[in-house]
């Protein structure tokens, strides 16, 4: 394990960092042989250990550093992932503490964001806002959100003396996962802690809504009252999550009736939670913008949304996507320009915004941090390929789903359409989610369609029972069953029926088609659940069509 | 006089929804868009009432019924409002033949009692000879994919329970080939008691297994415009779209006479759906037999 670590630091660092500073000449010597560079560390511990217990837990995080960025390069290198994950779980085995040693460095302390849908752009955003403001923002990656998605972040930005590099006007945001919010908050005294909304999604991982909601209670239990809480005032239970917390705490919401599910004419809706907490009576909606989000009262016991610090007092919506929204605080009034599509977006602007409030952020870096702020992976994101241009829509769950169908199809102009229908561990093994997602918004309103993924058959069922007739799509599962290749005595099996035999397999396949049905200078919308939406993003990249997405990562 | 009323008459099923709003959280209103679009494309009306806390229930204005799964906090009230004030009426129905289907939570309501961790027992009808308990947070849910034998053919969904099932007298649905049904114990998956189904199975059931969802609304029509005798041939139903005429049947595996009052559809795509789930569970030869099924010839029609 240390053998490999040297190697790997020097290779893949060049070892720049480590050159700096004098405390780690042994590292940063290439030639020196793997027994002496191990002598010598043991000698260095063994000093650190007589000067004081606090030398020698930098000098742990210091290996936990090493090992993590050690282990991330490699990653990169192998092509094993995003080279987020393994680095944190290399950096918390050699130092289970490495996150609450590395997060107490930093000088402006952190915020968390947590909620079902939203998480990742509403951390982007953020993260925009304080950049602007002179800042030094330290994030962890999409996706790694996880404990040790944090710790590899802080790893990263650590050096092997245990101690942050450029720690100083630096804040961090974290994007953490719904379920592990009390672990985080039990090391991490966050200074604001962002709520966005709380869906069904992945209920095979997280078991039932509600068990979330008891999670962040748990979590919110351990904050100290300088946390500032930061809440959606239109989803009910997120808004009353705050309920006996001591601290501040700021709320945001919708106040443009124009946006109400029935003056937009919407459909069918899932509701994920539609019972008051407190009595468990059914919700009153005077305004309802999707899912549970809304203006409700709960009719019994009278609880009812919270009046928001900041507030939309219009919406509109100038292109695909372009948003113009009247934001309100008590003190201003601002017209703010969303580059983002669909409603979900005005939302996480609101949170960042509140976040900002909270942080007491000019509004000049505000305005300018939201207008400047580029989708981030897979929201909306754009890539172009071989004349055409394709748009990125992640949707995980049925709330983001609808949302996504709402956005793409709200207008009368028919679209090119790619959907990917995954079930590994990352999307959740269940899919049967997909029969409340609205699909019957689809039909008519497709140019071309493709359907792959792993689940692709049960996806292309959802619609044709959605009324997509079957020869409006082209379906494109992962893998051929086994019976259209040989049967179980391995012979090769008779023409299944003429659908079958038709078929290509595989993402690569799908993707060729669906761009070759997309005519040059067209968009092909591709919707992938989240493993797809990597996979989407790997076929791109060994196309030359996109960038690395972790290259960002440490910054 | 039944054959003339078939032919004659619009035919007509009013399909009683049990707490679609309590009960909904995997995706059960797939179910009950296949059961509708199934019978539309037979000319048949359905017509879906929700039926939720509070309403009472006249078996004699349904012909089916349905009921899903939900979470636990909202469990407990639909538990109260069914053994309050809809069990006479549920009683009364299942007795009569009526067919129900109710899966994952409305199964464990169907059954005796369910006994949570913690807390007291939660009352249910008893329709079926089952009782459900929940081992407690140390035993892991029943959660993934699963294929159970039913009548000769599979039946296909996921499965998401924390409470276990055991069966007294009731007859299982069928025998779990891949997954963990009931109690992940004993090898059996769902209740049986008269035309009344339970079972675990989500993801949705119906639409990936057509020939459940065709068992159902046949009971259903035999059960309203009388039991008709299997040698004619002669009926046909309309056909209200003209893809079913030239599609292939799903019927072959039904049990019994069950196939003979529907007309049959193209549910290629159907069983293609169900043979790959089979196939990702290993169970290559089932997926084989489930994609023999839709190139079969039509023999819907012939007793």
């Amino acid at each position: 394990m240390l053998f490999c670590s040297y190697r790997g630091t020097s290779a893949d660092f060049g070892g720049k960092a480590l050159r700096k500073k004098g405390s780690s000449q042994a590292l940063s010597a290439g030639s020196r042989t793997r027994l002496r560079r191990l002598q010598h560390i043991r000698a260095v511990i063994a000093a650190a250990k007589q000067q004081g217990p606090q030398d020698a837990l930098n000098l742990r995080a210091g290996l936990a550093v090493i090992g993590a960025r050690t282990a991330g390069a490699l990653s990169r290198r192998l092509h094993l992932g995003g080279g987020t994950s393994i680095a944190g779980v290399v950096a918390q085995c050699l130092y289970p503490d490495i996150v609450k040693h590395l997060a107490s460095q930093v000088e402006y302390g952190s915020i968390t964001v947590t909620g079902t849908n939203g998480k990742t752009t509403t951390c982007s955003l953020i993260a925009a806002i304080l950049g602007n403001s002179g800042l030094r923002v330290w994030r962890n990656r999409e996706g790694s959100n996880l404990m040790r998605g944090i710790a590899s972040s802080l790893a990263m930005h650590a050096l092997p003396n245990g101690r942050l590099r450029k720690s100083g006007h630096a804040i961090s945001v974290f994007e953490v996962d719904e379920a592990v919010l009390p672990q985080i908050t039990r090391i991490v005294h966050p200074r604001v802690a962002v709520f966005t909304n709380l869906f069904r999604d992945q209920l095979d991982r997280y078991g039932e809504v509600d068990s979330i909601a008891t999670h962040w209670r748990e979590a919110i239990q351990q904050l100290p009252s300088t946390t500032t809480l930061v809440l959606n005032a239109d989803d009910p239970t997120t808004a009353h999550l705050g309920n006996d917390f001591t601290g501040k705490i700021l709320y945001y919401g919708i106040d443009d009736p124009s946006l109400d599910l029935e003056a937009q004419n919407g459909r069918h809706q899932v509701m994920d939670m539609r019972t008051c907490p407190a009595c468990a009576s059914d919700y009153v909606y005077e305004l309802r913008f999707y899912s549970h989000l809304g203006h409700y009262v709960c009719p019994k016991c009278g609880l009812r949304r919270p009046k928001p610090d900041v507030r939309v007092l219009h919406a509109q919506s100038e292109s695909f996507d372009r948003l113009r929204i009247q934001v309100e605080s008590d003190e201003h009034r601002q017209e703010v320009v969303i580059a983002l599509p669909g409603l979900y977006n005005i939302y996480n602007a609101l949170a960042a915004i509140t976040t900002a409030e909270a942080l007491h952020i000019g509004w000049e870096s505000i305005l300018t941090g939201i207008e400047q702020a580029k989708p981030v992976f897979g929201r909306g994101e754009y890539i172009q390929a071989e004349g055409r241009t394709i748009c990125l829509l992640l949707a995980k769950n049925p709330t983001g789903f609808n949302e996504v169908l709402r956005t793409l199809f709200s207008n009368a102009t028919a679209k090119h359409v790619l959907f990917l229908l995954n079930d590994n561990i990352a999307d959740g093994r269940d899919i049967s989610w997909i029969w409340d997602v609205d699909f019957e918004r689809v039909a008519g309103y497709t140019q071309t369609l493709v359907v792959s993924g792993t689940r692709a058959l049960d996806l292309a069922l959802r619609l044709k029972y959605a009324g997509v007739a079957q020869q409006e799509m082209t379906i494109v599962p992962s893998l051929p069953a086994r019976p259209q290749r040989l049967d179980a005595r391995g012979r090769k099996a008779p023409q299944q029926n003429e659908h079958a035999t038709q078929r290509s397999y595989g993402l690569k396949s799908a993707l060729n088609t669906a761009l070759r049905q997309t005519p040059p200078g067209e968009t092909l919308f591709v919707v992938p659940t989240y493993t797809g939406l990597l996979e989407v993003h790997r076929e791109l990249e060994q196309r030359g069509l996109t960038s690395h997405y972790w290259e960002g990562a440490p910054q | 006089m039944i054959e003339d009323s078939l032919e004659t008459e619009h035919l007509t099923l009013t399909l009683g929804h049990l707490y679609p709003d309590q009960l909904n959280l995997y995706g059960d209103r797939g179910n009950i868009l296949t059961l509708q679009r199934r019978c539309q494309l037979r000319a048949i009306e359905l017509r879906v009432v929700g039926l939720g806390i509070g309403d009472a229930l006249a078996p004699d204005e349904y012909d089916m019924l349905f009921i899903g799964g939900g979470q636990d906090r909202e469990q407990a009230p639909v538990a109260q409002d069914v053994c309050e004030l809809k069990s006479i009426g549920l009683w009364a129905a299942v007795e009569d033949d009526m067919p129900l289907l109710a899966v994952c939570g409305g199964y464990q309501l169907l059954a005796h009692y369910y006994r949570p961790a913690e807390g007291p027992d939660m009352r249910g009808l008893g329709v079926f000879d089952a009782w459900t308990i929940h081992k407690g947070a140390r035993v892991p849910r029943c959660i993934g994919d699963v294929a159970i034998s039913w009548h000769g053919s599979t039946l296909v969904g996921f499965e998401n329970h924390g409470g276990r099932t055991y069966l007294g007298k009731a007859q299982p649905l069928g025998k779990v080939l891949k997954g963990h049904g009931n109690n992940a114990e004993d090898h059996t998956e769902g209740a049986v008691y008269r035309n009344a189904y339970g079972t675990y199975l989500h993801g949705s059931l119906l639409p990936k297994n057509p020939h459940f969802a065709d068992h159902l609304i046949e009971l259903a029509l035999q059960r309203k415009y009388g039991r008709r005798s299997q040698t004619s041939t002669n009926v046909q139903l309309t056909t209200a779209n003209a893809s079913a005429s030239n599609g292939v049947t799903s019927l072959a595996a039904a049990p019994q006479e069950a196939a003979t009052l529907l007309s049959a559809l193209d549910d290629t795509l159907e069983w293609e759906a169900h043979a790959a789930l089979l196939e990702r569970l290993g169970l290559h030869d089932a997926a084989a037999a489930a994609l023999r099924t839709c190139t079969k010839p039509v023999s819907a029609f012939q007793s």
